[in-house]
């Protein structure tokens, strides 16, 4: 008894035995839509914390008065960083959509229809990022 | 077979670390709405400036929402972080000291958007 758990686990098709951690995420043996959702949360998952820390740096600026953040401001509606904002968007969707469908699942709800449950969300996500996107750019 | 994530074997702690992901989760889904309309989509310049931010949080109410959405949100993402950590493979005792880290971190990173969000208000 090594006292270690097993590997995380991931859709797969049959007996495929994948590497730990990151490089076994995309390992695309045996792997179904579940599997994909599972990698595609991790990585946006690892975006967002690396965000959060940014952002939270970032908002020092409001404590250093408004000629720091104001002219932070105008660096922040250049549209490289709107493109950046898009894709943090995304990221945010991806993720929190996919989440709903995680946690439903885990919990024993819709776990045959998860397929077409993450479908469905994505499809809700599209629309809200076109959305956001339009306003972003507005 | 399709191996879903259960309660029980979700990689990263088990059965609590899911379901303080799930409860973390789906307070995020409100806050981060919240926040995300109120900071980037109400102001036709999409985006506050010093003197709104400083209007802004002289509301009491919007200090309470954005603090629990920074508790929340760190919570949130250190769980996940442990639980990308743990995928590794390490002993029991290794894993506590790797728990204890996240909570260190996360502590901090509450204290210090806390103290940020009073500097902020103690300027408006």
């Amino acid at each position: 008894m090594s006292g270690q758990r097993p590997a995380a686990p991931v859709a797969t098709a049959g007996p495929v035995e994948r590497r730990r951690g990151w490089t076994g995420w995309f390992d695309p043996r045996g792997r179904r839509l579940g599997g994909w959702a599972f990698a595609l949360n991790r990585l946006t998952g690892l975006g967002l914390v690396a965000y959060l820390y940014l952002h939270l740096g970032v908002l020092f600026l409001l404590s250093q008065g408004p000629d720091g953040w104001d002219a932070f401001v105008d660096v922040a509606l250049s549209p490289p960083i709107l493109v950046m904002d898009v894709v943090l968007i995304f990221g945010m969707l991806l993720h929190g959509l996919n989440g709903i469908r995680v946690g439903l699942v885990g919990y024993g709800m819709v776990a045959t229809r998860q397929g077409a449950l993450f479908v469905g969300l994505m499809i809700i996500g599209a629309i809200v990022l076109l959305a956001a996107t339009l306003r972003v750019f507005a | 077979m399709s191996v879903q994530p259960t309660p029980t074997d979700e990689p990263g702690g088990g059965a609590g670390a899911f379901l303080g992901q799930v409860i973390s989760g789906a307070a995020l889904l409100v806050l981060l709405t919240l926040h995300m309309i109120a900071q980037h989509f109400v102001l036709p310049e999409g985006l506050r400036d010093y003197a709104s931010v400083i209007e802004w949080v002289a509301n009491p109410i919007v200090v309470v929402l954005e603090l629990s959405f920074l508790a929340f949100v760190t919570w949130h993402a250190l769980l996940g972080l442990r639980a990308i950590v743990f995928d590794y493979g390490f002993s029991p005792s290794t894993e506590r000291w790797i728990t204890r880290t996240f909570v260190v971190i996360g502590v901090v990173t509450v204290v210090y958007g806390t103290w940020l969000m009073y500097a902020i208000v103690s300027a408006a």
